[in-house]
């Protein structure tokens, strides 16, 4: 699935791919996903100027808009190029929507850019999912209070199946 | 702050000070009772840990993932013997006996091994870590609960602020062994959950049962082993500046880990429920290592590059926290 959320970013699914993975975007993980991707794309084409906490302050500027309730004037007779004009907004305004929530569901989008920001450092080939530093895992547990609770248990973290929970 | 001038007078200043001792005398006992109770509990269940005899499966569970694995655990005239082996996917194998931790890879054909100390031996808490538990964690006893057939009961450790995890664990009720463990983030989501689906305690376990399915190390098998260097503690030249309330320095110490040219630095800070360590190492020997946060469950690592070094963080705490260790890391 995530590299069909990568190929719809390039712009190349066939219809049924992209009625699957508009299915899939409404899964919180899947949105997250998408939102990581575009930050590692603007980090790697070099733009990478989102402040972290910007997607925050503007959702709490939206929040913050009074709610206008006073009654809209009525219609001059509509024109095809405003029927046009609305659905076109409105359009946009789902675009809007959808692209605010995906980034507002990213655990966090200042780390997204972030990592997206070292990732560009370092090289795009380097973008992948990585597990924990099994030796360093080892180590850490024999000093961990988790260990003289549970015993061996948490030593399952160093044995796992490699990869870790968050794919970039 | 100046003791010297206050603008407030003389008499409002003692009442605010005799309302703030009263309340402190009375606060006090029950927060240190609440704190003695908090660690009795984990005392309990680190005992069982260790001095029981039991057999069970265990259901670890991190992300999406749910991996089943197989638990003996021997006590024997003072000594610890635990197997664990995963039933799902590879049978990779965790043994843990006296003196050492050696993992089984039989996918990548690798053994590796770490020297124990006698650190986990004696867990208790010292005084200023249990004060820290129920300054950092609201402590409370929760519901009983049938857990793999056994009678618990859960006990909860909620954090004060947004630096770690929730803890919920379900103690066997007879006994005090843990039968589940849970870690929680702040959006009230399970990170991670380790519990039994079966168990018998108090059984008969023979030394058969807790070896490993390999004698020794097979000749075509890699073998990976660290130091014991570390047992002696000494400055390595690094501090955290920015370490998080509650956490303070339990081990420091320099090591040499298998496949590192160089000895790395290691630190470990404890706010009494978990563990953070901090290795930095030259940059010569991290090759391979890319910066950045890596999750699993309840651990989250974080590395950066800080000067000619590699710093890499982890431990079971939220990614932020681990991440504002990594970027406080300074020469002494």
């Amino acid at each position: 699935m995530n590299e069909e959320l990568s190929r719809l970013m390039d712009g190349d699914l066939d219809d049924a791919a992209l009625e699957r993975v508009a299915a899939d975007l409404r899964r919180p993980q899947s949105l997250a996903t998408w939102a990581c991707y575009h930050a590692i794309g603007d980090a790697l084409r070099g733009c990478p100027h989102g402040s972290p906490g910007f997607v925050a302050r503007v959702s709490a500027r939206l929040a913050a808009e009074p709610t206008v309730l006073a009654p809209r004037p009525k219609p001059q007779g509509e024109r095809p190029v405003a029927r046009w004009a609305v659905a076109a907004a409105a359009t946009l305004a789902a675009v809007g929507v959808v692209g605010w929530t995906a980034l507002s569901l990213t655990e966090s989008p200042g780390t997204a850019v972030a990592k997206a920001r070292e990732a560009a450092g370092v090289t795009s080939a380097q973008v992948r999912p990585q597990g924990l530093p099994q030796d360093y895992v080892l180590v850490h547990q024999e000093y961990s209070p988790a260990t003289a609770r549970q015993g061996v248990q948490p030593y399952l973290r160093a044995v796992s199946a490699p990869g870790s929970d968050a794919r970039p | 702050m100046s003791y010297g001038r206050s603008p407030a007078p003389a008499g409002a200043r003692r009442l605010g000070w005799i309302a703030a001792v009263a309340l402190a005398a009375v606060l006090a006992p029950l927060t240190a009772a609440r704190a003695q109770e908090a660690t009795a509990w984990l005392d309990k269940a680190a005992r069982a840990a260790r001095e029981l005899n039991y057999v069970g499966t265990i259901v670890y569970q991190h992300g999406a993932r749910v991996e089943t694995s197989r638990l003996t655990h021997l006590y024997e005239n003072g000594a610890e013997f635990e197997k664990l082996v995963n039933l799902d996917g590879p049978a990779r194998e965790v043994i843990r006996s006296q003196g050492e931790v050696r993992c089984y890879y039989p996918d990548a054909k690798i053994v590796r091994v770490e020297p124990r100390t006698i650190r986990n031996v004696f867990p208790s808490l010292s005084p200023q870590q249990q004060q820290a538990l129920t300054q950092y964690y609201e402590f409370r006893v929760a519901e009983p609960a049938r857990i793999a057939g056994q009678e618990a009961q859960a006990i909860v450790f909620e954090p004060r602020d947004g630096l770690r995890y929730g803890h919920k664990f379900w103690a066997h009720r007879d006994t005090g062994l843990l039968l589940k463990a849970r870690l929680i983030n702040e959006k009230g989501e399970v990170v991670e959950q380790f519990a039994f689906t079966d168990i018998a305690i108090g059984l008969r376990v023979d030394r058969e049962q807790v070896k490993p399915s390999w004698a020794g190390t097979p000749p075509d098998w890699q073998l990976k082993e660290g130091s014991a260097g570390d047992a002696v503690a000494q400055n390595t030249g690094w501090v955290v500046t920015r370490l998080p309330p509650g956490f303070v320095k339990v081990a420091e110490g320099v090591r040499t880990l298998r496949g590192k040219r160089d000895p790395v630095a290691h630190l470990v800070f404890s706010d009494g429920l978990v563990a953070v360590s901090v290795f930095v190492e030259s940059s010569a020997g991290s090759a391979g290592q890319v910066p950045g946060t890596v999750r699993q469950g309840g651990m989250n690592a974080f590395s950066t590059k800080l000067d000619e070094h590699f710093v890499t963080v982890l431990g079971e705490a939220p990614a932020a926290t681990v991440r504002q260790i990594a970027l406080s890391v300074a020469r002494r």
